[in-house]
């Protein structure tokens, strides 16, 4: 009738000698693998705002400026503003995919709660200061060069 | 004479034993159940209809958020469809990578429902250990793609990144120190007695009325008829492995439970197979043009999900958007039989049942 019971309290007998599997988050930090996806970090220098983020962004939360090259001699725009509504960001890394010139890339930051929302709305300087826990690989090009073999 | 009369309960939308917001109007005389009528609608974000205005590649992250204890069945889903639309090509090393994430997932979900089922009717214990081995699982998409259920890993053509050096000799280990653990799941929970009280001979349907419902998945396969789409319809490599389906007996809600624990264990035979044949290199993108077309057409493919059919239906234009998505979320359609089971039900089975049918309430709504 309780054999089973017996049983099954064998197995919690036997798991009081493994090792704990938790963490000691926040006591201690938790090191996330290179692939993690936390919030983007900004190189405005690397930016030629080709716009391609901002229109592949499922949920539209990235808008961006650019503005006439100060040196008369180069070509092209530079960056003027460029933000993140953090709000509806759902990282899910488009932006980083398609970025020809890997100017936005992923960190590893998870730490992402603030007080206000207004703190969410992420500028340019911001993301630019983010430069901590840089994701080391990034799948650019894969969108773009079909058949394309990624490192 | 005692007068006596019918009383309604609300149970949910926000109840723990509901595994999500999903409300229902119970009428009940004394313990037993008189009527139930769900309520769903309270996580509908209109996937659909968004998908109208996304292009296909944009549309991938919207699927991780339907049936968020698989994400990466759902991820197929739409890339399958897109594919099979525009006639695409898949290299092989995608191939593999994509039968391996999806079945992990498989066996995470199942290990999710076991966990919180056995909450469900009473037991503790089994969800920390079942959480514990779904961490492993989690731990290895975190390092493949980044995220840890919400993973939007599949694109039209192939996955976004290759395995990691090691990676599938870390999934190795992980089958094999699974394979053990199911030993451990057995000992604890399958002869358990008070489970088997609980479980034995309630919410017992027959193999027509699951017919009548259009149930899929576990919940079909409980009433004995062996139906999965991997074998009956097979898609992407799995007409190259090795496995059975298992199928239950009595249909009643302990074999419900043998059925999804045996899923596991045929799972863990697909992917050693599948790491085994695991091509050395390869590309793992396949030729997509820069911008996806797809041909203006129909198509509705069903895949085998952990919880059923997950079907998915693309009416394209020929833009690069499609002009109308349509999920057949397996979860939806097992929720159906839910008034017809609870009728007649004692109250305190009322959550065995529900727990018993494996809803996740982002794929109900969707």
């Amino acid at each position: 009738m309780v054999l089973g019971l017996v049983k099954g309290l064998g197995i919690t007998l036997k798991n009081m000698t493994k090792p704990r599997v938790t963490y000691r988050y926040p006591d201690e930090p938790l090191k996330m693998p290179d692939r993690f996806r936390g919030i983007q970090y900004l190189d405005p220098e690397k930016c030629i705002v080709c716009n391609q983020c901002a229109r592949i962004c499922p949920t539209d939360c990235i808008q961006l400026t650019g503005k006439k090259n100060p040196d008369p001699e180069k070509k092209g725009k530079v960056l003027d503003t460029f933000d993140i509504n953090f709000e509806i960001c759902i990282l899910c890394d488009l932006c980083t995919e398609v970025c020809p010139t890997e100017a936005i890339v992923m960190t590893n930051n998870y730490e992402l709660a603030v007080y206000s929302r207004d703190e969410l709305f992420k500028d340019i300087r911001w993301l630019h200061e983010n430069n901590q826990n840089i994701r080391s690989e990034n799948s650019t090009n894969l969108i773009k060069k079909p058949g394309g073999k990624t490192t | 004479m005692l007068r006596t009369e019918e009383m309604l309960l609300n149970v949910g939308p926000q109840h723990p034993s509901t595994h999500g917001v999903l409300r229902l109007i119970v009428k009940i005389d004394g313990e037993m159940i008189v009527d139930a009528e769900p309520v769903i609608g309270y996580l509908h974000r209109g996937t659909e209809k968004l998908a109208e205005d996304l292009n296909y590649t944009q549309i991938i992250p919207y699927t991780d958020r339907m049936d968020y204890l698989s994400a990466m069945t759902n991820n197929y889903a739409i890339v399958h469809a897109t594919e099979q639309l525009m006639g695409l090509e898949i290299p092989e090393r995608a191939e593999y990578l994509r039968v391996i994430v999806m079945e992990l997932n498989r066996i995470a979900s199942h290990l999710v429902w076991m966990g919180t089922y056995l909450l469900d009717v009473g037991a503790m214990s089994p969800f920390l250990y079942a959480f514990r081995d779904r961490e492993e699982i989690l731990n290895l998409f975190n390092e493949l793609c980044g995220a840890r259920i919400t993973y939007n890993y599949m694109r039209v053509g192939g996955v976004k990144w290759d395995a990691p050096p090691g990676w599938i000799e870390k999934v190795g280990t992980f089958v094999e120190y699974m394979k053990k653990q199911m030993r451990d799941y057995h000992a604890l929970i399958t002869g358990n007695e008070i489970f088997i009280s609980r479980t034995k001979g309630v919410g017992v349907y027959s193999k027509e009325l699951a017919i009548q419902y259009g149930l899929s998945g576990a919940n079909l396969r409980v009433t004995g008829i062996d139906w999965d789409l991997r074998k009956k319809q097979p898609y992407s490599i799995y007409s190259r492995f090795e496995f059975d389906v298992p199928t239950g007996k009595t249909g009643d809600l302990y074999d419900k439970y043998l059925c999804r624990m045996n899923e596991v264990v045929e799972s863990l035979k697909i992917i050693e197979q599948a790491v085994n044949q695991f091509p050395e290199g390869g590309s793992i993108m396949g030729k997509v043009p820069r911008v996806l077309r797809v041909p203006e057409g129909e198509i509705y493919v069903g895949i085998e999900s952990p919880r059923g059919e997950l079907g998915c239906h693309i009416v394209s234009k020929g833009k690069d958007k499609p002009w109308r998505l349509k999920f057949r979320r397996p979860s939806f359609y097992n929720l159906q039989i839910l008034p017809v089971l609870l009728k007649g039900e004692n109250i305190s089975n009322l959550v065995a049942i529900l727990g018993g049918i494996d809803i996740v309430l982002g794929e109900v709504d969707c």
